[in-house]
């Protein structure tokens, strides 16, 4: 296995140099998003890898649900930041990435797969929480525009005595496979077009291949239903957010859209 | 209220909304009662409250107070699903769901047979042939006339018509007024129809309300009031000074 050091690691950062350097070559205006992100990238994986060394050396359960919230928390944050004038979209993006994590790795834990330490469940939920964000988000935005620029055809819908649920179906539909999008593609052309992170961790730091892609399996296994659960979710809370208890479409003069 | 003749009424009917922080009356204090199987056409300026008024009755929006009372029952009596197979609306520019014909017939009501569907497709003077033309075939005047047998197929006692025809050509909007006047004469309906044109409304032959500013101003024979209005707003509007 290579043995890597922090030199190693200054010495990749010649690599963001090239890149700075090629940048202002060519005049694409990144060097500083660059410079600070590298920067940034640095402090943050340093500060995680010593909080991780912290945690997996205490091995305490509370710790692990600490950790758990938080990049949840983190998560939800991010994902309610992209999904623009809906109410309650940070608690939404907090359920649903929460629900997501907790049915998949709750299911892990149910099955035997993994055992309920610090080692397997702080890199899983970041694994699981990482892509329920950007499948919350993408669903979310997907489901709030469909419903803004369908409005006419949902309240026709409703005016003929149909529910919201029913009035919003089709939109639903493609609110979720968008949300889910990513990892049905990336089963389609995992160990075709590209290896993916976790099998390449482990590859590189010295495991047979064949159990580099067991564990890869499982963790494609893991998120799809994550996304799932999260895509679906997302949907529930959001649409309702759209809708009085009386089926009745809200719209920009209630603050919703 | 107890009247069995009357199918539907309002009493001090009010919706408000607030708008940049200022809080309006856009229906105000309305009260009326509609009769079986009678045809009502509202009229007024832009603005005048005309379809948020038919929106309350069909509870697309809520009214702020006041009362609705349908079949002898108020509003909130009735899940909103139930009532507004009911109350029918028709909007302004028609809406199809992806699919053919039939299909806009059968989303309304599932468990309908073929020969329900001709006769829902007869009764809004759709041509049995074009039953399973894609929606994206039809004219506006075929799109507006299968949004009317769509709606006739929850077999509703009362239809709004949200200006029906202001999106439609001449022909087209004679068609649909016939189409109106033969499905109250057949099916005993009361059709409540909002109108721009005072032609129409004289066209149309039943009873008119004058909306302006939110508020009944006048009520009583459609003719009369487009031709004689008996208040002064009514004969500003009679006159083009209310726009």
């Amino acid at each position: 296995m290579i043995e890597l050091g922090f030199t190693q690691v200054f010495l990749a950062y010649l690599l963001v140099a090239l890149a700075i350097g090629l940048s202002l070559w060519w005049k694409i205006p990144v060097q500083k998003d660059m410079a600070l992100g590298s920067v940034r990238a640095f402090v943050q994986l340093i500060a995680v890898g010593y909080a991780l060394k912290y945690i997996f050396e205490l091995e305490s359960a509370w710790l692990i649900h600490l950790a758990m919230l938080i990049m949840t928390l983190v998560g939800a944050q991010a994902a309610s930041s992209k999904v623009k004038k809906v109410r309650r979209s940070f608690v939404i993006a907090f359920v649903s990435i929460a629900a997501g994590s907790a049915v998949t790795i709750g299911a892990l834990l149910l099955l035997q797969i993994i055992t309920f330490e610090a080692r397997y469940a702080i890199p899983l939920a970041g694994m699981i929480i990482g892509n329920s964000m950007n499948a919350s988000a993408l669903t979310a935005n997907r489901i709030c525009s469909d419903i803004r620029g369908h409005a006419p055809v949902i309240e026709a819908a409703l005016a003929l005595g149909k529910s919201w649920r029913t009035a919003c179906l089709p939109f639903q539909k493609e609110a979720a496979t968008t949300g889910m999008l990513s990892m049905l593609n990336f089963f389609k052309t995992v160990g075709i077009v590209a290896l993916p992170g976790a099998m390449t961790g482990m590859i590189l730091a010295g495991a047979e291949p064949l159990k580099a892609v067991l564990l890869q399996i499982v963790v494609g296994c893991m998120l799809l239903a994550a996304v799932t659960v999260t895509s679906i979710v997302t949907l529930e809370l959001t649409v309702r957010q759209f809708f009085t208890p009386h089926h009745q479409l809200v719209t920009d003069r209630d603050g919703c859209s | 209220m107890n009247d069995n003749n009357i199918i539907l009424s309002v009493s001090h009917l009010t919706r408000k909304v607030t708008v940049e922080g200022s809080t309006k009356a856009i229906v105000n204090e309305i009260s009326f009662e509609f009769k079986r199987g009678g045809i009502y056409t509202i009229l007024g300026p832009s603005g005048a409250g005309k379809s948020s008024f038919l929106r309350l009755i069909n509870r697309l929006d809520e009214p702020t107070s006041g009362e609705i009372v349908f079949d002898g029952k108020d509003y909130r009596e009735y899940a909103p699903t139930v009532l507004r197979q009911q109350v029918g609306y028709l909007f302004q520019t028609p809406i199809m769901f992806p699919g053919t014909v039939k299909d806009n017939i059968l989303y309304a009501q599932g468990r309908l047979d073929e020969a329900r569907v001709d006769q829902l497709l007869a009764a809004a003077s759709v041509k049995p042939g074009m039953k399973d033309q894609r929606d994206d075939k039809l004219s506006g005047g075929e799109k507006q006339r299968v949004a009317l047998a769509r709606l006739l197929a929850t077999e509703p006692s009362v239809v709004l018509l949200d200006e029906p025809t202001s999106a439609l050509d001449p022909t087209y909007t004679e068609m649909i007024e016939k189409v109106i006047r033969k499905i109250v004469a057949e099916q005993g309906l009361t059709a409540i129809m909002v109108s721009h044109s005072p032609d129409q409304a004289v066209r149309m032959n039943g009873v008119g309300l004058l909306l302006v500013e939110g508020r009944l101003v006048e009520s009583g024979p459609t003719k009369e009031l487009v031709e004689n209005p008996r208040t002064d707003l009514g004969r500003r509007y009679r006159d083009k000074e209310l726009t």
